[in-house]
């Protein structure tokens, strides 16, 4: 079975986990403070601030723009649920808008502008796949919008907005099993964050921010390898769309390896390929279509995101994933 | 399995949520405590947050909580929109929630309350039960310092914490107990988003797609802290001995008549002392005392709750 992702600790990775162990000492945060200094060094960001999920950094990202009853927050609907369920957390509603189309799943900054009401609070941007989304800090500073980035698939993209949601969770390209981090420049938002952190139960441990420590100086490298199989993909990969282009390659961190086709063959083709052995997902099912939002927010209509999320297939990537293999994934979609 | 092997596997693995050492954690859990359905989760908080959240307590909704605890208790009532109503405790000798206050504030509105095992020390939950199911209400345990005391079953929901320096101790991680089929199955969809299957069934081919039916969390406890959790369960009674010797040897070794709690039945976290005259040490201010729930109860409203905030000093056993 070719697997969709295939987390590979080294043994280094695991003896930082077990030293922590050794020392008994699993929550006195020193470690923690190391990987947010070198997580923020990274990113080249003022704060780094470690959390428990990329959930509750996108929480507490919401909680410091202020967002609260009666606002609104603009999100992607082609996202992973939390984008939208933070939102709720706060008591706010989340605005689903459109994408730009299947060569660029991210939100379409005309389609945000025409979604702005006297009520919106804040924008939440995804860098769906790790390809940086177009920008919208112009767009939001215009109207006195914070942004916020939910960066769960791009840990090389820094903050470009009032603050960045990270994932470490374990099928991400740097992955701890769970984990997350919220960077900002802003020393207000920063300081409220470390406040609520605690509040909330959000805290990271120390044998996970070993993990992390130990695992991040090698992200580069993976990065460069996930691009190289990126680009073996897209050369190789015929009778599907594949968004985005060659030169977004370069700039992603490359999480996931999208294609669309046409929805009517998506679950058959799906098949094909398990019976194949290789493993696909969805990424994803529209959240403005999950039972949960439809039930409290009505179905806007989102043709552009309906569509993706029904030709959709993601299939496998992960740094040593062989060449031979990924034939195998593109033979199987012939 | 020796703590660090197991861990050491479960990394070298490469499987790193939600997978076999969860559900087989959750099993032992259940063993352990007695509860039929034993659900592994991120924090105490976010057992105490998902606790309220899967009870449907919302705006508009009265939930008592004594006024002698840590903050977690009454943030969860807020976490879910419904309104934390302080009550008192029995003496500063025994701060635990007072039957007699709770019935006092049970209002139309009142759906929940959260009896808290200050310190490890079991509350007398049998007038609390009886009190609740006379008024039709939930009773919540927060058992966050209370891990390997008999706790737990009695209540609708039980809240452990595995936090540091608890009994057992993950750096991170909790746990909900409960008896109850259907709420077992709310806090299991609520800790991991609301999705009708996770990563591990769709690893395993069992399933191609899910729905979100609720507003979920993320609330999981991941694989690492499963497997470091079941290495050191079976070491807990000897942990909980310990730490009752290390609390009967305070106990000794403080002569000046300093009243303390009884030990009877219990496992400490932490040997609560008090004092006359406050003193330096880890201290828990009542709930009103504190900004956040200065609004809640005007002060000197909460005397027994307040005068063990005063006297109290936590000393750490181990």
């Amino acid at each position: 079975m070719i697997p969709l992702f295939d987390l590979r600790l080294e043994e280094p990775d695991i003896e930082a986990v077990l030293d922590v162990l050794r020392s008994g000492e699993l929550a006195m945060g020193a470690r923690v403070a190391e990987f947010e200094a070198a997580f923020a060094a990274h990113l080249g960001a003022r704060h780094a601030i470690a959390l428990s999920s990329c959930t509750a950094a996108l929480h507490l990202a919401y909680l410091a723009a202020g967002v609260g009853p009666g606002d609104e927050v603009i999100v992607p609907a082609m996202t992973f649920a939390a984008t939208a369920a933070a939102v709720v957390y706060c008591g706010a509603t989340p605005v689903f808008a459109e994408i730009t189309g299947p060569h660029e799943l991210a939100l379409d900054p005309a389609d945000v502008e025409r979604r702005i009401t006297e009520r919106t609070k804040a924008v939440c941007t995804v860098h769906f796949a790790g390809y940086p989304a177009t920008p919208l800090r112009e767009l939001c500073d215009a109207h006195g919008l914070a942004l916020i980035e939910d960066s769960a698939h791009a840990p090389l993209t820094g903050v470009s907005g009032l603050a960045a949601a990270y994932s470490f969770f374990s099928n991400k390209v740097l992955a701890c099993g769970e984990g997350g981090l919220l960077a900002t420049d802003d020393d207000a938002v920063a300081e409220r964050v470390r406040e609520l952190r605690g509040q909330y139960g959000y805290k990271l441990d120390e044998p996970r921010a070993a993990l992390l420590l130990a695992r991040l100086p090698r992200i580069h490298e993976d990065v460069a390898r996930r691009r190289e199989l990126t680009r073996a993909y897209r050369a190789r990969l015929e009778g599907v769309t594949v968004p985005y282009d060659d030169a977004a390659v370069e700039r992603s961190s490359c999480y996931v390896m999208p294609v669309l086709v046409e929805p009517e063959r998506r679950d058959a083709l799906r098949e094909h390929l398990r019976e194949r052995g290789v493993q696909t997902s969805i990424l994803y099912p529209a959240i403005h279509e999950f039972t949960a939002y439809r039930e409290r927010f009505g179905t806007p209509s989102l043709p552009r995101t309906e569509h993706v999320a029904r030709a959709e297939i993601t299939l496998p990537l992960f740094p040593h994933m062989t060449e031979a293999q990924l034939d195998q994934v593109v033979e199987g979609l012939r | 399995m020796n703590e660090l092997d197991a861990v050491a596997e479960c990394l070298r693995s490469g499987w790193l949520t939600m997978g076999p050492r969860t559900q087989a954690f959750e099993q032992a859990l259940a063993e352990f405590t007695g509860a039929p359905h034993a659900i592994a989760v991120s924090s105490g908080t976010a057992a105490l947050q998902l606790a309220c959240v899967a009870l449907r307590l919302g705006p508009g909704d009265e939930v008592i909580v004594p006024a002698f605890t840590f903050s977690a208790t009454a943030h969860a009532v807020r976490f879910a929109g419904a309104t934390p109503v302080l009550c008192d405790v029995v003496s500063a000798q025994a701060p635990h929630i007072d039957p007699a206050d709770v019935e006092r504030r049970i209002t139309p509105r009142t759906r929940a309350v959260i009896a808290v095992h200050v310190f490890g020390h079991p509350a007398d939950l049998t007038p609390l039960r009886a009190l609740c199911d006379a008024h039709g209400l939930a009773l919540i345990e927060d058992a966050a310092q209370a891990f390997g005391a008999a706790v737990g079953t009695r209540g609708t929901l039980g809240c452990f914490s595995f936090g540091a320096g608890k009994q057992l101790s993950l750096g991170a991680g909790g746990l909900v107990t409960t008896a109850d089929d259907e709420l077992a199955a709310r806090v299991r969809l609520l800790r991991s988003h609301a999705m009708t299957s996770g990563t591990w069934d769709r690893h395993r081919g069992h399933a191609s797609s899910y729905d979100v039916v609720d507003i979920g969390f993320n609330f999981r406890l991941d694989e690492p802290r499963a497997a470091l959790g079941l290495a050191k369960l079976p070491n807990v009674p000897q942990e909980v001995e310990r730490r009752r010797a290390a609390a009967r040897a305070a106990r000794d070794a403080l002569t000046d008549g300093t009243p303390m709690f009884s030990l009877d039945g219990a496992s400490p976290a932490v040997a609560g002392v008090l004092y006359d005259t406050p003193r330096e040490g880890r201290r828990y201010p009542a709930l009103h005392e504190l900004p956040a729930f200065a609004d809640l109860a005007a002060p000197g409203s909460l005397p027994r709750a307040e005068d063990a905030a005063r006297r109290h000093l936590a000393l750490d056993v181990f």
